[in-house]
């Protein structure tokens, strides 16, 4: 991409604090009158707070501590917390450790792909803000400015305790129906897809269409379009199938 | 009947992931695990569908089994098993595969095709001994009604059990038992970390749920033949759930002992060992008669 530019530390200081004013979650939830209704939604938040199928997608070093805190010694299992494969089943995407340009695509692919209610958890002091590669020129620093971020789990790298324990915050959120980061996607999207075209140029598209889900959601607010969204649908290459054959189209990858 | 069925399977999925955690030297998931997992699953935001056809092979899925519940004797309660017989229930067995392989060719995932063909190619693979067996008990027992092989077996306590008059068709029936339920050495077509799960890897949300509903199912249905066919049924439920669920616990607990087959190698095993003795068997019945 032509358009790459590192950031410097001046522009990152000056998004932080454009950011805690574009943020914001509006909510459009209807107070529930019938008490029947409230408890149904308590009993579904309960649930969805007991059983969480993780996608890890794995990004750096901090992926490490995933594998004790599965197994034997600190058994998520006993939390209902398992993993899963593919970004259609999966509740909370686990970004661990620092993420590349390159696997930022990635991540933010998946990330469009799962299904609501879904929680990103950031694992390592990589991705609050950049780390211990702060001045590498191929890593994205501040996760969220590119996600909605649910949780932070700070630490180079974390222990398997402080990962249960951040799991089990979120847990408490989902329970009290805090956890709602999801829809800032929705609501600001605009923003998020500024910053990830600052980093990706110009043309970046995913196959995602994430201003449709937004209208589906009700969750259309003033920050859902705007000046980035404009250029989205400017460069905006329709989808197409991949055609299937069965020959060596070898230069089609 | 299904509602029964639905309960049983949800403690044996629970019995298994505990008996998988235990091990693993784990402690596994709390009591209400299956619970909380469909009623999550049933109550996501995003439900993606690929149309019609995705939405109704889950359908067909779920319903076969529903449909095969009804053919299957419990304690009390013989449902549609006087009319139906084994024979129907075999055919009924095969609908949830269609359904799941027709549900996955419209999601056009790649991996869910590969996957898909290799859940049918390990279905080929298991059906031959498991038509056998079937075969052998419907021609020792006389009649392929299921009603009527328990009350045959239940004429003389033990002694008349199938598993002790043809030994050889029960060992034959239990080494079909772990590919019929997908279970571990058997687990190629799923294969979370190589094609991502397989056919279930465009499901989310309902889907999903309405797959977990089919294993809860599935599982009960496996258990309950196998129990009927061999250990004599049920006198009362105590003894019944006992046994379903003894026979639900040995292919899980020998799962881990081997590693994962490939699928012409499973191929290769199941129309060896289990026809071979299948075969056997099927002859000392013939001759027994
Ligand atoms: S915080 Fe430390 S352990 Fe985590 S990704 Fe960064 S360098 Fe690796």
């Amino acid at each position: 991409m032509s358009k790459n530019k590192t950031l410097t530390k001046k522009d990152q200081m000056q998004q932080d604090k454009a950011q805690d004013g574009q943020q914001m979650l509006v909510d459009f939830t209807r107070p529930r009158t019938n008490p029947m209704a409230n408890v149904f939604d308590g009993l579904v938040r309960f649930c969805q707070s007991r059983s969480m199928f993780m996608l890890h997608y794995c990004t750096g070093c901090g992926a490490i501590e995933l594998p004790p805190a599965m197994t034997s010694r600190f058994d998520m299992e006993r939390l209902g917390i398992q993993p899963m494969v593919t970004p259609r089943q999966a509740d909370i995407l686990l970004i661990t450790g620092y993420v590349s340009v390159k696997t930022l695509k990635r991540i933010i692919l998946t990330y469009e792909q799962m299904a609501a209610p879904k929680y990103v958890i950031g694992i390592c002091s990589c991705t609050v803000n950049g780390g211990m590669y702060w001045q590498s020129y191929a890593t994205a620093k501040v996760l969220r400015e590119y996600l909605p971020v649910d949780i932070y789990i700070a630490g180079c790298m974390p222990r398997p305790e402080a990962i249960i324990e951040g799991l089990q915050v979120l847990m408490d959120d989902i329970k009290t129906g805090r956890a709602e980061n999801w829809k800032r996607y929705f609501q600001n999207y605009d923003y998020y897809l500024g910053n990830q075209q600052k980093l990706f140029g110009d043309h970046w598209q995913t196959p995602t269409d994430i201003i449709s889900e937004a209208r589906h959601y009700d969750l259309i607010t003033e920050n859902t379009l705007g000046k980035h969204t404009a250029l989205l649908e400017k460069h905006q290459a329709p989808l197409q199938a991949l055609e299937m054959t069965l020959q060596q189209n070898r230069e089609r990858v | 009947m299904p509602l029964v069925a639905f309960t049983v399977g949800l403690a044996m999925v629970l019995m298994l992931r505990k008996i998988a955690a235990r091990l693993q030297r784990r402690i596994g998931p709390p009591f209400l695990q299956p619970v909380y997992d469909i009623v999550k699953l049933y109550s996501k935001d995003t439900q993606i569908s690929h149309g019609m056809i995705h939405e109704m092979g889950i359908i067909m899925a779920v319903g076969g089994y529903i449909a095969a519940e009804t053919l299957l004797p419990v304690p009390g309660m013989d449902g549609l098993a006087d009319k139906g017989g084994i024979v129907t229930l075999t055919y009924l067995l095969m609908i949830p595969q269609l359904g799941l392989a027709l549900g996955v060719g419209q999601c056009a995932n790649p991996n869910g095709s590969i996957g898909i063909s290799r859940a049918l190619t390990a279905m080929l693979a298991y059906d031959i001994p498991f038509i056998l067996v079937v075969f052998g008990m419907s021609w020792s027992y006389g009649t392929t009604n299921l009603a009527e092989m328990i009350a045959i077996q239940q004429q003389a306590g033990m002694q008349s059990w199938g598993i002790i008059q043809m030994p050889l068709l029960a060992l034959a029936g239990l080494m079909v038992l772990p590919a019929m339920l997908g279970k571990q050495p058997f687990e190629i077509y799923v294969a979370p970390a190589e094609i991502a799960t397989g056919p279930m890897v465009e499901m989310g949300g309902k889907f999903m749920g309405g797959l977990f509903v089919m294993q809860c199912f599935q599982l009960y249905t496996v258990g309950v033949l196998y129990t009927t066919l061999f250990l004599g049924g049920g006198e009362n439920w105590l003894s019944f759930l006992f046994k379903i669920f003894v026979v639900v616990a040995i292919p899980m607990s020998i799962a881990f002992m081997f590693p994962r087959y490939r699928t012409e190698d499973m191929l290769r095993l199941m129309w060896k060992w289990p026809v071979l003795v299948g075969l056997l068997g099927l002859a000392v019945v013939m001759i027994q008669v």
